[in-house]
Order: C-alpha cells, then sequence, then structure tokens
C-alpha cells in the first residue's frame, strides 16, 4: 500500500469544477511529481492534498489513515509538512528563528510562557543544524526579509524539513529561481529524500524529470496520465507542450 | 536563582525602569507634578502593555479593550461590596471576572482577525458599555459605582493601609514590576513567538502544526486578564468605578498610546506612550482644552510617518550616533523588518 | 392579530426609511472599499460631520455667530434646507479628500495601518466635533412641508420618515444610474475591479482616488443630514453609523449595488423593530446583528477578500 492516497477527489468552486475524480498514490521514500499546464488545477489538487481545502468528494489517506478535511495543523501533525510557492516565512524573524519554530519539540513547548527559547541551546542547535542542511550556516541570525531570494526558497524548504515530517509537500519550489539556483535545490532535494518521501508540484519539467521516480500529469481538473519519467516521454501531452524533449 | 536565571527574568532597561518608577513617588513632586499622576501613569502602563500583547505582538487590533479596563474597575467593587471587603480576594474577582468575560468575547472573535476582528472587539465593547450603563441595580449605571474602597493590603501578621496615594502607588508599582518581568519572559518563550508568528504569517503557523485559534483565545483573554487588573487598581485610584472608561473614547486612546510609544518594534513602546500621554494631557492641557485633538493628530502623523513611534525615533537617534544597538538595547522586540 | 399588524406598519415605514438611509451610507462605504481597499473606520464620522454641517447651515442653535450670516439665516426654511442638502456634503467631501491624503501613505502596506488611520482620523474628527459644537445634542430644525405627520387608520404616520425613504431611494437611483450610465461611472467601476485597469485605459489613478473618496464621503453626508432628525446629532453618533455599514456590506457582498441596498433593507428593519419593542436597546441591535452577521457569514466578501482579510 502507498503510504499516501488520494482517492476520487472532487472540487468545485461556485459553479466550476476544478478537480474532476483525482486519483493519486504516492510511495513511500519516492520522489513524486506532480504537472501540468497552468491552471489545470494542480495547486487545488496540492491545497486538497494537504487540508487548505476541503474536497467536495473522495478520500485522503496517509498511512493508512483517514485524514480528508482534517485541518491544516491535524495533518501537520500527521506529519506531513509542505512549503509554498508564495513564499510564506516570517519575515521578521530570523532564519534561525524561523526553523526553531518548526521544531516539533519547540510545538510540544508551544504553550509555555515561561521558558526561554534563545536559550534553550538544544532546540537552537538543532535549528542551527537544519539550517547547515539547506545551505544556510552563517546566516542563523540574518532576519528572513535580508535573505537572497534563492536563500529564502531553500529556507521555506528547511521550515517545513525541520517539523522532522515523513511527507514532504513542495509547490513549485524552483518558481523565480536561476539556472544556478535551481542546480543547488536539486541537490539539495536529492539529500533530503533520503530521510523523507517528497511530492512536488512543478512547471519546469526538466527539474522534475530528472528528479521525480513517478509523474502524474494532471489537466482539466483529471489525472491524464501517470508513470514513470521513461514511460511519460512518450505521453501525447507532453510530446505535444514540447516540453518532453528537455527531459 | 543563578545569576544566568535572574538575568532571563530581568534586563537592564527593566531595572531602569524599576528604578525610575520606583523613586518616582520621592520626586514627583519636585518636578512640580503630584502623586495621583504617578498613580494614573502606573495603572495605564499595565494596561498599555496588556492591549500591546494584542495589537504588537500578535497584530490583532482590539479597539475596544477599555470595557475589560471598566470590567476589572466594576468587578473589583462588586466583589467588595458583596463577597468579602479584602484586597486580593477583590483583585481576585476583578481578574477573574474580566478573564472569563474576554473568554467569551475571544472565542467570538479567535477566528477573526484584521478588519473583521477590530470592528467586532468595538461590537462587544459597545454592547458591555450598553450593559453598565443600562443596568443601573448592578453597576449604578450612569452615576456609576462609588465609594469603591481602598482596601488595606493583608499580609497576614500585618495590615498595610493604602489609603494615602503614596501607598497604593507602591501597590501599583508591585503589580507593575510583576507584570513586566512576567511579559518579558512571556514574549520570549515559545507561546510569545508563536503567537508573533502568527501576527507574521498565521496560516503558515497552522501548516507547522500549531492551533492558531486557540493561541489568539488564550493571549486575547490574559490581556483580558491584566487589563481587568488594571481596572481594578483604577477603580481604588478613584474610589468608585464610572462608565466613561468603557467608552470607545478610551479605547482608542489606548490604541494611540501604544503605537505613538512604539509598540510594534518595542517592548518598552506602551511604556513610553503613556508617559507622553499624561505629560501632553498635563503640559498641553494647561495651554487648551482641545489637546486630545492634538494628540490624536500626533497619532496620524505617526501611523504615516513612524509607524514605529517614539521607540522607533529612538532607534533612530541610536544609529545617528553611531552606538550598537545591542550597547544599551531598547529591546527591539518582536524585531520587526521596516513598516511594511 | 389584524390590529397587530397595523399596529406595526409605522415601524416597518421606519424601517424603510433607516434601511435605505443605511444602503446609502454603505454605498459610499463600498466604493471606498472597492477603489481605495482601505475599510473607512472615519466614514461614520462623516456621516456626523455632515450633520453637524446641516445643522450649522440651518441656524438657530446650531448657527454661526457672524453677521453675516444673518441675511442668510433670514432665508425661507426651504431654499435654507437645500442649501444645507448640498453645501453640506460638498464639505464634507473636501474633508474627504483630506483624509484621503493622509491615506496616500498607507496604500500597498500592511492593511492595518489603513485601519489604524482611519480609526485615529474617527478619533480626531470625533474631537473636532466637541471642540466646536461641544458635547450636547442638537436638532436639525426642518421645513414646515416634511414635519409633523398623519393619520391613517388608528396610528400616526411621521411626514418625515416618508420624505426620508423617498429622498434615499431617489439618492440610490441617481447613484445606480451615475454608476452604470455615465462613463465617470463606467471609469469608477474599473477601478473597483482593478485598479490597474485605470492606468490602462489611462486615467490617473490617483485622482480617481481621491474622487471616489470625496464621492463616498458626501454620500455618508447625505445620509447623516437624513438621519439627523432621527437619530439626532451628537459627537459619537459616528460609531453608531459604521457599524450598520459594515454589516450591510458584509450581508450584501463587497461590489454588489442591490446586494448593498437589500442588506441595508434587512438591517434597518431589525433596528426598527427592536427599537419599537425595545426602545432603549435598538442602537445595541446593531451590535449584537454584527456578532451575529460576522459569526456565522463572511463570505460576503468574495469580490474583494483582500482589503477584508487584512
Amino acid at each position: 500500500m502507498a503510504l499516501f492516497e488520494a482517492q476520487h477527489l472532487h472540487k468545485r468552486f461556485a459553479d466550476q469544477v476544478v478537480l474532476e475524480d483525482i486519483t493519486l498514490a504516492f510511495e513511500e521514500n519516492q520522489i513524486s511529481g506532480i504537472m501540468g499546464p497552468n491552471g489545470a488545477g494542480k495547486t487545488t489538487c496540492f491545497n486538497v492534498l494537504t487540508g487548505r481545502y476541503k474536497p467536495d468528494r473522495g478520500q485522503v489517506r496517509f498511512d493508512g489513515r483517514d485524514i480528508t478535511g482534517l485541518p491544516p495543523r491535524k495533518i501537520a501533525r500527521h506529519g506531513i509538512a509542505r512549503s509554498f510557492q508564495m513564499m510564506n516565512l516570517f519575515d521578521e524573524y530570523t532564519a534561525l528563528e524561523n526553523i526553531v519554530l518548526a521544531l516539533p519539540e519547540v510545538r510540544a513547548k508551544g504553550f509555555s510562557m515561561t521558558h526561554d527559547l534563545a536559550g534553550d541551546d538544544g532546540a537552537q542547535e538543532r535549528g542551527a543544524a537544519v539550517l547547515a542542511r539547506i545551505g544556510l550556516a552563517g546566516r542563523e541570525h540574518t532576519p528572513a526579509s535580508d535573505l537572497s531570494y534563492g536563500q529564502r526558497r531553500a529556507l521555506e524548504i528547511g521550515i517545513a524539513l525541520a517539523a522532522e515530517p515523513r511527507m514532504l509537500f513542495l509547490d513549485e519550489p524552483t518558481s523565480g529561481l536561476g539556472s544556478d539556483a535551481t542546480a543547488t535545490l536539486a541537490a539539495l532535494i536529492q539529500e533530503i529524500r533520503k530521510s523523507v518521501t517528497i511530492v512536488i508540484i512543478e512547471h519546469d519539467m526538466k527539474f522534475l524529470f530528472d528528479l521525480a521516480d513517478r509523474i502524474a500529469v494532471i489537466h482539466w481538473g483529471q489525472v491524464i496520465a501517470q508513470g514513470t519519467p521513461d514511460t511519460l516521454r512518450d505521453n501525447e501531452w507532453v510530446r505535444a507542450s514540447n516540453l518532453g524533449a528537455l527531459a | 536563582m543563578d545569576p544566568q536565571g535572574i538575568k532571563n527574568w530581568f534586563t537592564a532597561p527593566m531595572l531602569v525602569s524599576f528604578l525610575v518608577f520606583g523613586t518616582m513617588p520621592f520626586w514627583i513632586e519636585a518636578i512640580g507634578l503630584y502623586q495621583y499622576l504617578g498613580l494614573e501613569v502606573m495603572i495605564w502602563v499595565i494596561f498599555a502593555l496588556a492591549v500591546n500583547l494584542l495589537l504588537g505582538y500578535t497584530g490583532l487590533p482590539s479597539f475596544g479593550h477599555g470595557a475589560f479596563l471598566g470590567i476589572g474597575a466594576y468587578a473589583f467593587g462588586l466583589t467588595q461590596f458583596n463577597v468579602a471587603a479584602n484586597l486580593w480576594i477583590s483583585l481576585l474577582g476583578a481578574v477573574a471576572v474580566t478573564a472569563v468575560l474576554g473568554g467569551l468575547v475571544a472565542a467570538f472573535i479567535s477566528h477573526r482577525r484584521g478588519i473583521y476582528f477590530a470592528l467586532m472587539t468595538i461590537a462587544c465593547a459597545q454592547i458591555f458599555f450598553f450593559i453598565a450603563s443600562k443596568w443601573t441595580d448592578v453597576t449604578g449605571g450612569e452615576d456609576g459605582l462609588l465609594n469603591i474602597a481602598r482596601l488595606p493590603i493583608d499580609l497576614g501578621l500585618a495590615e498595610i493601609s493604602i489609603k494615602s496615594n503614596f501607598n497604593l502607588y507602591y501597590l501599583c508599582f508591585a503589580a507593575y514590576v510583576i507584570i513586566v518581568a512576567g511579559m518579558w519572559r512571556l514574549v520570549h518563550s515559545p507561546f510569545g513567538k508563536v503567537i508573533s508568528a502568527i501576527k507574521q504569517n498565521d496560516s503558515r503557523v497552522a501548516f507547522l502544526g500549531y492551533n492558531v485559534w486557540l493561541y489568539k483565545w488564550l493571549i486575547f483573554t490574559l490581556s483580558c486578564a491584566v487589563s481587568g487588573l488594571a481596572g481594578a487598581l483604577f477603580a481604588m485610584a478613584q474610589e468608585g468605578a464610572y462608565i466613561n472608561i468603557m467608552s470607545l473614547q478610551w479605547s482608542g486612546i489606548v490604541i494611540l498610546i501604544v503605537l505613538i510609544g512604539g509598540g510594534f518594534i518595542s517592548f518598552w513602546g506602551p511604556v513610553l506612550g503613556v508617559i507622553f500621554y499624561f505629560l501632553a494631557r498635563d503640559i498641553l492641557g494647561a495651554y487648551t482644552e482641545a489637546w486630545l485633538l492634538w494628540f490624536g493628530l500626533t497619532f496620524m502623523v505617526m501611523v504615516m510617518f513612524k509607524p514605529e513611534g517614539l521607540a522607533g525615533i529612538w532607534q533612530d537617534g541610536q544609529a545617528m550616533f553611531g552606538r550598537r544597538k545591542a550597547a544599551v538595547e531598547p529591546c527591539p522586540e518582536p524585531n520587526h523588518a521596516g513598516g511594511d | 392579530m389584524v390590529d397587530f399588524f397595523l399596529g406595526l406598519l409605522p415601524h416597518l415605514l421606519n424601517g424603510v426609511a433607516l434601511g435605505l438611509l443605511f444602503a446609502l451610507l454603505s454605498l459610499g462605504f463600498m466604493l471606498i472599499i472597492g477603489v481605495m481597499e482601505v475599510i473607512n473606520l472615519a466614514h461614520g464620522s462623516l456621516f456626523a460631520l455632515g450633520a453637524y454641517f446641516a445643522v450649522m447651515l440651518m441656524g438657530q442653535d446650531g448657527g454661526l455667530p457672524f453677521a453675516f450670516m444673518q441675511a442668510y439665516y433670514d432665508l425661507p426654511a426651504i431654499p435654507r434646507y437645500i442649501i444645507a442638502l448640498i453645501v453640506a456634503p460638498a464639505l464634507v467631501a473636501v474633508v474627504g479628500m483630506g483624509l484621503e491624503i493622509c491615506l496616500r501613505r498607507t496604500y500597498g502596506k500592511d492593511p492595518l495601518y489603513g485601519l489604524l488611520l482611519t480609526f485615529g482620523a474617527a478619533l480626531v474628527l470625533e474631537e473636532i466635533i466637541r471642540e466646536i459644537w461641544g458635547p450636547a445634542e442638537y436638532f436639525l430644525p426642518l421645513p414646515k412641508a416634511i414635519r409633523g405627520g398623519f393619520f391613517f387608520g388608528d396610528m400616526i404616520y411621521s411626514n418625515y420618515r416618508i420624505f426620508a425613504a423617498v429622498f434615499a431611494m431617489a439618492m440610490i437611483g441617481l447613484l445606480w444610474a451615475f454608476l452604470n450610465r455615465t462613463p465617470y461611472g463606467a471609469v469608477i467601476k474599473a477601478g473597483a475591479h482593478d485598479s490597474e485597469m485605470v492606468r490602462v485605459l489611462g486615467y490617473n489613478l490617483s485622482r480617481l482616488r481621491l474622487f471616489v473618496f470625496a464621492f463616498g464621503a458626501a454620500l455618508a453626508a447625505i445620509a447623516g443630514i437624513v438621519m439627523a432628525p432621527i437619530w439626532g446629532v451628537r459627537p459619537h453618533v459616528g460609531v453608531d453609523a459604521v457599524i450598520p455599514a459594515f454589516v450591510v456590506i458584509v450581508l450584501g457582498g463587497v461590489g454588489s449595488f442591490w446586494g448593498a441596498v437589500s442588506a441595508g433593507l434587512l438591517v434597518g428593519m431589525v433596528v426598527a423593530l427592536t427599537a419599537a419593542f425595545l426602545t432603549e436597546w435598538s442602537l445595541l441591535s446593531m451590535y449584537l446583528l454584527l456578532l451575529v452577521v460576522v459569526t456565522f457569514r463572511s463570505r460576503g466578501f468574495a469580490g474583494k477578500a483582500s482589503a477584508l482579510k487584512a
């Protein structure tokens, strides 16, 4: 059984059907990709999978448990973390503070009103270790708003990673990145895949074809194809969009 | 407590404030002011700090907080009259009643923010105001609840009278010391960091697995409880509880105070704001009846040009003299990265 | 039973008059939200200011003590009233322009700043009113033609309520025609839809914002003048006015003209019926209504989410 399964998801906004009978499965320790043209429903699909929207019909299961329609905080507590396409950092906090807040041990102490967080060496060290892992060592005390664009993207992933999830959803992680930064990011994802199952939505097909073990193509709110990158190269839509050649 | 532990509870600016406020009754008359002013400053500092927990730290504009100051004052008087004429019990009554009513309001509004939050706090405050003004049997209506006593401090073996403004001041000062030390601790605790993160980006906080609603509910209730304490002290200072402090005008003034002081960027903003407000009232008020108008205009100018308030001007001044921020540290917490 | 409903009729008429005035007030509020994405918490104060300017222009106790005004105050009541209905909103529009210029510093920042600024402006305007006119309540003198009442069945009907309802209806009709039948209206609607579009169409966005704010302020002032004989003229009437405006917008939805009108009527009915049976608590009903409405409904704002999410 796959670690994460979505079955027959339907979602409409007002009179517009956005998702129609989406069924997806993500295997443990793999990188899965979701791609498709803009407006195809990938972002909505992502938001349904990670709890931002509740599906009208269908079921989402994680590790055998039904998590359909749970609020984001409960889904997060099941061990599912996500990053955002529109960057979603705590701009007034330093890079380290951003990370520390995401640590499960800090979340467990969240209602403590007297514990001195800055003096909590354990949490600070673990936060610094996450920063080192995403290539931001030495930036601990830089406010998030002062980081470069690429560093902010990395921090966005770092926050998700700090939660020590079993499953990590990345929403368009390359958006706005140049080719060097994209390569750095690909290396980072290769590194973190050792410890976490990853799902990526992406419009950069080359990036996705290089990284993913399996890819699902969503168009018109439906899964029109899925398979390994190799089998998808021959897919009609992938070829029609003339991007398969890149992969 | 080991030295490190003490350092975590008290900081240099805090000790400076203890020194200044702790000696104030001895020099306030020498500079041409009067003891009662010191009382007002102390009480409003506690109230403004409570409001800033919401506005500055959690980003929640509570535009009706005066209602909770008033509820604390009424509850203090009513406990004293109907339950026990004991200072501790009456203070506890004031804080408990305000916390319960604050918690009730918070349950209605904690899933909101921004404009909805602001207008719902106004609506709740108006409802409390109407009830207080119409429920004459309990609150005394427009006349207010009169003859609230300054109950003696009961220490078991001895009693200390607080009938004089001088003695009551030191009770308020003791409350200030506890509140300031506790709040400083709170804003640096995991809880404090979470509420400040909610201000910056509440949906991300939810995706990290935190229960945003519960955090907002708790901080609102806590802020109300502290406001209730300020209200109880105010009832003793005025020897009565009056409807006017529940009006929106007073709720508005405390917002003005917090912002002008610099609550957005500094823990000490509300303290600076209260001092500025009372000095302006007494100095400007001597020249013009319309001083509150000028105060309001100052607020508008601050929002437009310097939303970081007096604390922001202080920091700019320090930067200009080339001193490192950390040297004196006017406590740039929460570290606000500019106005936008 | 029939008597009960006949007895209700005058209150329903009151509800219609109140409701249409709320709608007029809210439409100005909504235009400002649409084009500037600012919740103008001072909108109620502009409403109050309109009433005070009208009191000043009608003379009697609220008049200006200048000799040169005496000739004007000697005019019959009807021309004075018409002048008040034109000049007072114009003066308020100027105040609105001043406020919009202040607000420019907050555009593009956290909406909290716009909220704080208009909140401060509301307090300042109320303080100005207290300075000029004092804390006492004023009554707006009216021409004889719209005073008094008449009997219908056993119940007495107020002439003024009928005038207020008809006048507000006419203003709403004119506003609709202005927005939908003139090129200026088209630009405003474009601006409310997407402010970039205004630039693309080649109009000056700053000037449009200035004009829309002034226009919204004038609508508030007109509502304030017509409401004055019903609510009385007090310094803090502004707060009581901004709440129904907000309730109407939540119920009717931003960007929906007829949504605002029907929500206004609904709110007016609720307030009028509470006033009929629980006179003391009629203003309170609005605040309770706000709590209920916002607790159970907040998707009315679908059109312009950004200004209201704040």
